[in-house]
């Protein structure tokens, strides 16, 4: 019984690691933190880095939870997520949204629909908080 | 000088700056990018010159070799990741440099030593190169066909790891060379009349540099992203000026020199730089290992000094010694242009205006790119399936440019397999090129020799400038076994072994 | 799709994978392929060369005269290639700055690409290079790893219309346009 969050190191991926952590702590749960890569780039800023990854490393700790975090290196980060969840038979999965405009929609496709769409488990959904306009 | 300063006025007219703007920015580009470097970009952008004024493309050729080498640099420091091996001594301080927060100061030692460096070696290549070119210019048929055997031999046998595979490689590029009917005769056209006139080195060279690599590092797609060191402005306050300068110029001193010799190469002055700093150092010797601006400086000016050294054989007699070198040459061949001596005599003016824009091309490096590093920074997070699907779409489009055909694109293929299989066996590409172009023109010349002596072998060591060009081709072969022989003489195998070591550490 | 491309590694873990298997792999069996093709290229030119006439009077290098010389380098390089491996020889592959030499080879991949570049030759004098452009970009976008294929399809198009009329009216080299003539 684990709560899994698909990280990402950018604002989005940091509200949902801290929604995953209240959850894990509030159920006594454990929690997988799911930080993957394409690869693909040379540089991919949602990766996490050394000091980001420390950084997560101590707010889990200030939270008080207890989390593995794992980074893989995968063909397709939808599916890397989904089959964490699997893996460890999640009770919850935590994902972040970002804004996107109908045109966005239409091209890019989105990793949050299909997660929706496909996930065997409960999905949380949350956004990052956005600055005022 | 005044032949200089003309072609200086020439290369500062507005449609030739542009082009030097345009080569300088796309260099500099491709030489951030990993994977993508000077020789695969001027390969691409064969096909679209010749539509171009040979002296217009040769300036933004000129401003793309220069700029990938500053590129280089900005990756190595950046994110230490040295893949030219000319950059490796870069990454071992520059890294350490910007991991201690002194990017700025690490790329700007780079990039105003590569424009010292720059400007004091074109000025040395403006001096030197028409004087070879005058001594080259009175030498027989046979001293010349001596000359491009030592070419080949120099670039087969001195850089790589193994010779094995440097002569296997050699051979390959000797016989696609062979292909076509240059002397009368269908040889290996396999009764293709597409093939009469030979295999097109844009095709190979395309094949080879693109696609080749292009297919290499797709076998190679996913690893880990790495993690770029947030930079500013690059700067440097008055400290560091005064701890660069003189590597700068000591850097100079030992690039220029292995540059412009056959196969000198830009790995020697760079490794032999920065021992010298490191010797030098004096009380920031302790720096060394933790990010000395010395070790920064003096290879980053040796580098850019080897590149514009190169410059010395390709136009005075002729004789690539570098990848980029050995492409810009195919470019000038399909401009009808012989490089080598007679390209001082016969076309002055397009010597002149070229190396008028090397001073151009340098200055715009230090000018443009110096506030740019943050930019081009950015360039790295553009991914890879993009990258090199546009890679494989510009080389393609180039093959069947040439002749709107679809057996070119498939030679392209073809080639391209054999790039990838020369990568996956570590066969080392600049042979095969370099065999290509000059493997016709090598029996031309002998061609010549024996016709002027009626088929007379021992014309071909009747000339003393022959003899003395096979003497250090049998140096350059016998010369590694006989130190072998000699207890206690081991410096060129130490050497290499303290280059292997500092590569070990700064992949670690 | 399974984990291919790296399964999950535990707690952040920083290492590549496939690291371990450098222990004694014995002959590099791939190489004795590679001496193989070079030793039928070298023997191919000089049968070529064998079969070629006694050039003209004035041809002091007959033109066959290369040819075997090159030829037999090429066999014996193989042979000593073969001999090399024999002894323990192994190709160390180019490591790029953007070549990961840890990871196994991605075969996948680069079937994919093959294939996308087959299509091309097969296609592009017919359907023209719009077209054909267009559909290579795409193709070898999402081979590589690029799941959107409409963006994809889209720059391509872009890409390819664009470079055409480059080519066309910028640079002055007529490329036909296919079955889109008349239509740019």
């Amino acid at each position: 019984m684990t709560v899994v969050v698909g990280w990402t190191a950018d604002a989005r991926g940091r509200a949902a690691l801290v929604q995953g952590a209240h959850v894990a702590r509030l159920r006594g749960q454990e929690l997988v933190v799911v930080n993957a890569t394409t690869g693909t780039a040379v540089v991919d800023d949602r990766f996490a880095g050394a000091s980001a990854l420390e950084e997560v490393r101590r707010l889990l700790a200030s939270l008080g939870v207890d989390a593995e975090v794992r980074q893989p290196v995968v063909r397709d980060v939808t599916e890397a997520l989904l089959e964490v969840a699997d893996e460890v038979r999640a009770t919850v999965l935590v994902i972040g949204l970002r804004h996107r405009s109908p045109v966005g929609k239409l091209i890019m496709g989105s990793t949050a629909q299909r997660i929706l769409l496909d996930a065997r488990c409960p999905v949380l959904a949350v956004k990052a908080e956005e600055p005022a306009r | 000088m005044e032949a200089l300063l003309e072609g200086l006025g020439m290369a500062l007219q507005p449609e030739n700056l542009v082009y030097a703007v345009v080569g300088v920015l796309l260099g500099t580009a491709v030489g951030v990018l990993p994977g993508i470097g000077p020789a695969m970009t001027v390969a691409l952008l064969l096909p679209v010159t010749y539509n171009v004024s040979p002296s217009a493309a040769l300036i933004m050729f000129a401003g793309i070799y220069y700029g990938g080498m500053y590129g280089g640099s900005t990756t190595s420091i950046l994110l230490n990741t040295p893949g030219e091996s000319s950059s490796v001594i870069t990454a071992l301080e520059g890294n350490k440099m910007a991991k201690t927060g002194r990017a700025a100061q690490a790329l700007a030692t780079a990039a105003i030593g590569s424009f010292v460096a720059g400007t004091i070696s074109t000025v040395l290549l403006v001096a030197l190169a028409p004087t070879v070119a005058e001594w080259v210019v009175v030498l027989g048929a046979p001293s010349y066909f001596a000359l491009m055997v030592l070419a080949l031999i120099a670039v087969t046998s001195v850089l790589g790891s193994s010779k094995l595979r440097g002569f296997i490689s050699l051979a390959l590029g000797l016989t696609i060379g062979l292909v076509g009917t240059a002397t009368g005769q269908a040889r290996l056209t396999f009764d293709n009349p597409l093939l009469a006139d030979g295999i097109d080195i844009v095709v190979v060279a395309v094949a080879i540099f693109a696609v080749g690599e292009a297919l290499w590092v797709a076998a190679h797609l996913r690893r880990r992203p790495l993690e770029v060191i947030p930079v500013g402005r690059p700067w440097m306050d008055r400290e560091d000026w005064r701890r660069s300068w003189k590597p700068w110029l000591r850097g100079t001193a030992f690039g220029f020199p292995f540059g412009a010799l056959p196969a000198g190469g830009a790995e020697m002055p760079t490794f032999l730089s920065y021992i010298t700093e490191r010797r030098l150092a004096g009380r920031h010797r302790a720096e060394f290992g933790k990010g000395a601006i010395e070790g920064v400086a003096g290879p980053e000016a040796a580098n850019n000094a080897s590149a514009a050294g190169t410059l010395v054989p390709l136009l005075a007699i002729g004789l690539p010694t570098t990848a980029t070198a050995a492409v810009i040459l195919a470019a000038m061949q399909g401009y009808g242009l012989q490089p080598g001596p007679q390209l001082f005599e016969a076309e002055p003016e397009l010597v002149w205006t070229l190396l008028g824009s090397l001073f151009v091309a340098n200055t715009l490096l230090l000018v443009i790119n110096l506030p740019m590093a943050p930019l081009w920074a950015r360039l790295l997070r553009i991914p890879r399936p993009y990258l090199y699907a546009g890679i494989l779409f510009f080389a393609v489009l180039g093959a069947y440019s040439v002749n709107f055909q679809w057996f070119d694109v498939a030679l392209l293929g073809l080639f391209g397999a054999l790039g990838f299989a020369m990568r996956r066996f570590g066969l080392p590409v600049l042979p095969l090129i370099v065999g290509v172009i000059l493997g016709p023109r090598l029996e031309e010349q002998l061609g010549q020799a024996l016709q002027l002596s009626q088929g007379d072998v021992s014309a071909l060591w009747g000339e003393p400038v022959a003899v003395v060009v096979y003497v250090v081709i049998a140096a350059l072969l016998l010369g590694p076994l006989v130190l072998r022989l000699i207890p206690g003489r081991q410096e060129p195998e130490q050497l290499e072994d303290e280059i292997g070591a500092l590569e070990d550490e700064v992949r670690s | 799709m399974s984990t291919a491309g790296g399964a999950a590694t535990p707690s952040g873990v920083i290492a590549p994978e496939g690291t371990a298997t450098r222990v004694d792999p014995g002959p590099d069996r791939a190489q004795y392929g590679l001496a193989a093709v070079l030793a039928v290229i070298g023997a191919w030119t000089v049968v070529d060369s064998a079969g070629l006439g006694p050039g003209f009077a004035d041809q002091a290098v007959r033109p066959a005269a290369f040819g075997y010389v090159i030829g037999s380098a090429l066999v014996l390089l193989a042979v000593l290639l073969a001999v090399a491996t024999a002894r323990g020889d192994r190709a160390e592959g180019e490591a790029g700055e953007d070549v990961d030499l840890d990871r196994g080879t991605d075969w996948r991949t680069l079937a994919g690409l093959a294939g996308v570049l087959v299509a091309t030759v097969a296609l592009i004098d017919w359907l023209g290079w719009a077209v054909v452009g267009a559909l290579l970009f795409a193709g070898a976008a999402t081979v590589l790893g690029n799941r959107h294929w409409v963006r994809n399809l889209l720059i391509g198009a872009v890409l390819s219309v664009a470079s055409w009329y480059g080519f066309y009216v910028g640079l002055g080299i007529p490329i036909p346009p296919g079955v889109l003539d008349g239509v740019l």
